[in-house]
């Protein structure tokens, strides 16, 4: 077998600009995803994750009401969500470091910013069924683990609680 | 800083792998060649997705320019915003320049600062000539030394 099985995948595709659903739909479509719904805002979005559990959200940032980071902390802590784990993928035009830093502590799985490029899109798709990210849960953040890579930390120990304790 | 406890790391089952497989066999090539001619078709109907934007961004304008307010500022920065992305994922690097700046004007700029109406004109009449001459270059000389005078003036009103 040549590729993933992107046939078996339902992704919603969230944006509340048309021309920008209908170029993220027409790669995944080219990948071989069959299963695409789309959502011109947060809050029919987030209607259709409790209707039909999608394995994948690919959704914009900036949109009026209800933005992508809204939507990813409602999906990853309200109780209603019918699957905190699904993996997103945000899609937007500022790339600054705080940017980025704000969608990470949303919450989301990864990150393009835009222009779109195939490539970019299957190496996030790749990413996110290849190597999830474990989660964490504390008082304050629910999600995958926002450190990218798990080195060991060579340095000396840093945390409150471990120097406590020895 | 200390952290916040308790802290639970655990790895979810990985379903995504499960239903769509993946190793050596993951990336398809074929699927990445069919993807990028997927999108050179659509490039070929950019003129009129990217007149619909040219528009909203237009009529935008006008809001801001009759009404100035955080209302119709959001509605710039959005239409700004959407051409940003749209114009440089599909090959109108200068266009998508243009609106950049325009954003970075309208995002960085303090809520309560008045903002220079010739200049943010300045940049929506740039976008309209850009989409009216179909400019899909990078390296259009007289646009790019007009996006450099741009993107000096809104350093320059960013920093007064």
């Amino acid at each position: 077998m040549s590729g993933y099985r992107f046939d078996r995948l339902r992704i919603l595709v969230v944006d509340d600009n048309v021309h920008m659903r209908k170029l993220v739909i027409t790669i995944l479509q080219a990948f071989g995803v069959h299963q695409i719904q789309e959502a011109a805002s947060g809050e029919s979005a987030w209607e259709m994750v409790r209707e039909s559990n999608p394995d994948i959200l690919i959704l914009d940032w900036v949109m009026d009401g209800m933005s992508g980071v809204d939507l990813v902390r409602m999906l990853r802590a309200n109780p209603q969500s019918p699957n905190p784990f699904v993996p997103v993928i945000m899609l937007t035009g500022h790339t600054s470091l705080e940017h980025v830093r704000q969608a990470r502590d949303a919450g989301a799985n990864e990150f393009i910013a835009k222009p779109v490029s195939v490539k970019t899109m299957m190496s996030r798709l790749a990413s996110v069924i290849e190597h999830p990210r474990p989660f964490v849960r504390t008082s304050q953040y629910f999600g995958p683990c926002r450190r990218r890579r798990q080195d060991e930390h060579q340095g000396p120990e840093r945390r409150a609680t471990a120097k406590a304790a020895e | 800083m200390a952290r916040q406890q308790p802290i639970e790391l655990f790895m979810p089952p990985n379903m995504l792998r499960a239903k769509a497989g993946g190793g050596f066999g993951g990336v398809d090539p074929a699927a990445i060649r069919r993807a990028e001619s997927a999108m050179e078709n659509l490039k070929s109907e950019f003129a009129g997705m990217a007149g619909d934007a040219v528009s909203t961004l237009a009529t935008a304008h006008r809001g801001f320019a009759a009404k100035a307010g955080p209302a119709s500022r959001a509605a710039l920065l959005r239409a700004a915003h959407d051409i940003k992305g749209l114009a440089a994922t599909l090959g109108f690097p200068l266009m998508a320049c243009v609106a950049g700046s325009l954003s970075r004007l309208l995002h960085e700029a303090p809520e309560a600062k008045s903002l220079p109406p010739k200049l943010i004109g300045a940049h929506v009449v740039a976008v309209q000539a850009i989409h009216r001459q179909a400019i899909a270059v990078a390296d259009d000389a007289p646009t790019l030394a007009l996006l450099a005078e741009l993107e000096s003036q809104v350093g320059a009103a960013l920093r007064d």
